[in-house]
């Protein structure tokens, strides 16, 4: 690749001095433009893209010092190196101050060739490493990007699929079987919607999350005909991703069981799903139905079948704790501990 | 009464799980097309009253342009169902008066609640 010139941009008022930095940088090969305000050297930053402007600290219309305070909050100068030179002002503080302004280097004159020389090079090199660190930087957001789309988009081709098999059943044990099918499914990859558009990629919102999956539910198809009132209590709640998909599961197989075996036969069924936190540490999930219970139908038992497994084993998964009660209806509570969110942070 | 709705998707297989789910909206679907230059003839032949917008299109083309053309040239406004919906999307369409967002993987009940209340939005705007 060929490298790509140089340009120093050479700031001075005073013309014989501005002559001389011109003519040493100009012999040591690079490209050099000149300004004499500091109007003229925040405008030639920008239009003419320099990777370093050496800057006198004395100029007629502002201080040296305040022209490199705005080249480096414009996003679009930041990245430009900045030398500030200065004669007369050679206080330890001036320097300091200059420095604290985002100037990368200051020298005091007079300057000896070389050493310009030398420093605009090591500046030049610095500026070549920031520049391909940007660069590779920005490439691979937008491979994360890239690869981002493309799972949710392979995600939502795997549901669609499913969904359009699944119409294609006539008989309702085939039809069910393939609702809780795409609900399983559902409850994995709709995690993938929430999760990258927010702040926080490590932990997931299971507010947003269940209440989707819940109102889902109701539309799914399982159990009988009737309509189901599913009510939902969810506290706003962060879990890490992992847990978060696995209690997803967890509800689904639940309010799944409920749909299908716990339908009271003499009123409207009513289906609560709660999530709370509890004190020491604690989280709980509870579904509760108004349906005929184990002991009174005994249709309410989980079947042996992949569901009850399901939830046996995203139970342990959790270090979580399932209670079954009999009250008016089934109702299962799962007391799980919340862990100590890892937390992201965008800048590490 | 349905609306008609215009699909622009460029996955086939999406566009038809759509169309499932707009029909159990209860409305009908008066076009599928996969790109901008698709979009634009189905508009001139079909007189959709929405569109349901991805963002990504055939052939390079981006929805947000389409929606553009849609809403500037034919006064049809969007619903955005796509991988792709972040804030910047959010802002540049702003001004088509969206009538809603939906990340992908989508829920079968957020796109019917959603074309649902985009009905009742377009209808009560309507002269």
């Amino acid at each position: 690749m060929p490298a790509m010139p140089e340009i120093i941009l050479n700031v001075d008022d005073n013309e014989p001095g501005r002559y001389a930095t011109t003519r040493i940088l100009n012999r040591a090969g690079f490209q050099v433009l000149e300004a004499g305000t500091g109007k003229e050297a925040l405008r030639l930053a920008r239009s003419a893209s320099p990777q370093l402007v050496v800057l006198d600290v004395n100029l007629p219309d502002m201080s040296g010092i305040d022209v490199c305070r705005q080249l480096k909050t414009d996003p679009a100068t930041a990245g430009i190196m900045v030398l500030q030179v200065s004669a007369t002002n050679i206080a330890v503080l001036d320097r300091v101050s200059s420095l604290s302004a985002g100037a990368d280097s200051f020298l005091v004159e007079p300057v000896e060739p070389e050493e310009l020389e030398a420093v605009a090079r090591a500046l030049l090199r610095l500026h070549r490493v920031e520049a391909e660190l940007r660069r590779s930087l920005a490439e691979r957001e937008m491979l994360l990007r890239e690869v981002n789309h493309r799972v949710k988009n392979s995600l939502q081709l795997v549901l669609s699929m499913l969904s359009l098999q699944g119409g294609e059943f006539r008989e309702a044990g085939a039809r069910e079987i393939f609702a809780k099918a795409i609900a399983r499914v559902t409850a994995i990859a709709s995690i993938h919607e929430r999760l990258y558009q927010d702040t926080d990629p490590l932990s997931i919102d299971m507010q947003t999350y269940l209440s989707g999956l819940c109102a889902e539910l109701a539309r799914a198809g399982i159990g009988d005909e009737r309509h189901a009132d599913l009510r939902t209590d969810i506290e706003p709640l962060r879990l890490p991703t992992e847990n978060g998909v696995s209690l997803a599961l967890i509800v689904n197989e639940l309010v799944m069981n409920a749909l299908k075996h716990g339908r009271p036969d003499d009123r409207p069924a009513i289906i609560n799903v709660s999530l709370r936190r509890l004190d020491a540490g604690q989280a709980r999930v509870t579904i509760a139905d108004n349906g005929p219970g184990i002991a009174a139908g005994g249709a309410n038992k989980p079947a042996g079948g992949l569901g009850s497994r399901l939830i046996n084993m995203l139970v342990r998964q959790l270090n979580g704790q399932l209670r079954i009660e009999h009250a008016d209806g089934y109702a299962a509570h799962i007391t799980f501990p919340l862990q100590a969110a890892v937390t992201w942070d965008s800048k590490s | 009464m349905g609306l008609e709705v215009l699909i622009v998707e460029d996955q086939m297989l999406i566009a038809i799980h759509l169309q499932d789910l707009v029909e159990e909206a209860g409305h009908r679907v008066a076009a599928i097309a996969h790109d901008g230059v698709s979009a634009l003839a189905a508009v001139a032949n079909q007189r959709p009253a929405i569109a349901i917008m991805d963002i990504r299109l055939a052939h390079g083309a981006s929805g947000i342009d389409v929606a553009r053309q849609l809403y500037e040239q034919h006064r049809i406004r969007c619903l955005f169902v796509s991988a792709n919906i972040n804030e910047d999307v959010r802002q540049r369409v702003a001004d088509l008066r969206p009538l809603g967002f939906i990340g992908k993987p989508f829920l079968a009940a957020e796109v019917i609640a959603a074309v649902q209340a985009a009905a009742i939005a377009v209808d009560s705007n309507s002269c």
